[in-house]
């Protein structure tokens, strides 16, 4: 009976959906501002995998220009760098925040009603994000 | 012991409680939690800038009412939209109290280069009415950030590109134009809706 159960949830097991290797939740794009050509982007990046996952960059159609920064506060002066690697670590995850790490959204170009991100890592795309300003 | 001891004896202990903290609020006053109060407000040094019109803006553009006066410039995505709104949700905040008399918000930049008049305009207005925009030369910027204890220093970059780091305090200004209050980050609507009434009553 024991082994039976075993096999079974093996089969169960073996019949679930793969997670996928990157999840993303939590998104908010701002709009840009009038007369304004930037936006910022904040979103949490989870890693199902067991080895750390890399973002080297982001595109948007909607933006000519991607870049992730981290803004620190450190004896009460504000700083915004940009960030050369995003590091979502294994089976942990990477937030981006209002007064942290952000996605600073440049030149944009005809955004209307939704914007969509594509992350990559190294030459692989490892993420594509859709977001509608409507839903919100 | 008769019950009724007892209930005396609560009662008496609870009428002295309220006694000593009754007693502790008139001499103690609700205190702002959150705001640095100066021991003595400092004058808002001389300058010459503009508004967001375009009228020229001195020292005397503090008179009159409260302000809630932060650095920043309108090529920042995170850090100071987000500071102004909390400062704007603030403001409603209050409003919606019935507070009076309201601050007003002002956003000083510093990156005078970029943020012409009509930039200013748009960006403050965006934060609701009644918000006055301030920039002109770096020089003059410079004079008001400096004798305010404000920091701000534009970051090498190639091109149009560059960020300003600055300091993320909010000055509360008297209507006599005196520096009377500092809110250093990170900025909480509702500790400013908490401290805000406190302060100004006071003055």
């Amino acid at each position: 009976m024991r082994l039976v159960t075993l096999l079974v949830a093996l089969l169960l097991g073996a019949c679930e959906a793969p997670q996928p290797p990157l999840v993303v939740s939590g998104v908010e794009v701002t709009r840009p501002m009038p007369g304004r050509h930037m936006s910022a982007g904040y979103l949490v990046l989870t890693n199902n995998t067991g080895e750390d996952i890399r973002i080297t960059g982001v595109t948007s159609p909607q933006f000519a220009s991607v870049e992730i920064h981290e803004t620190t506060i450190e004896g009460g002066i504000s700083r915004m760098r940009e960030i050369e690697e995003l590091i979502v670590p294994a089976s942990g995850s990477v937030t981006l925040e209002r007064g942290g790490k952000h996605l600073m959204l440049m030149r944009a170009r005809n955004v209307q009603e939704s914007v969509t991100l594509h992350f990559m890592s190294g030459d692989m795309p490892a993420l594509t994000v859709e977001y509608s300003f409507e839903e919100q | 012991m008769n019950p009724r001891y007892i209930l005396v004896a609560i009662l008496l202990a609870a009428t002295l409680a309220a006694g000593i903290f009754v007693a502790l609020r008139l001499q103690n006053p609700a205190a702002p939690e959150f705001a640095l109060v100066l021991p003595a407000p400092n004058k808002v040094p001389a300058f010459s800038l503009v508004d967001q019109h375009g009228k020229p803006a001195d020292q005397s553009v503090f008179q009159g009412q409260w302000d809630l006066v932060f650095f920043g410039f309108t090529h920042c995505p995170d850090i100071c939209p987000t500071t102004l709104q909390v400062l704007a949700a603030a403001k409603a905040a209050l409003e919606e109290q019935g507070q009076s008399p309201l601050p007003r918000i002002v956003l000083v930049s510093v990156d005078p280069e970029r943020d012409s008049p009509e930039i200013m305009a748009e960006y403050v207005s965006y934060f609701g009415d009644g918000n006055l925009g301030i920039t002109g030369t770096l020089e003059e910027v410079s004079k008001l950030t400096s004798g305010l204890g404000i920091y701000f220093k534009k970051q090498p970059s190639d091109g149009n590109n560059y960020n300003v780091d600055h300091s993320a305090a909010v000055l509360l200004i008297n209507p006599d134009g005196g520096f009377h209050a500092l809110f250093s980050g990170p900025h909480i609507v509702d500790n400013y809706v908490n401290d805000l009434p406190i302060i100004m009553a006071d003055n």
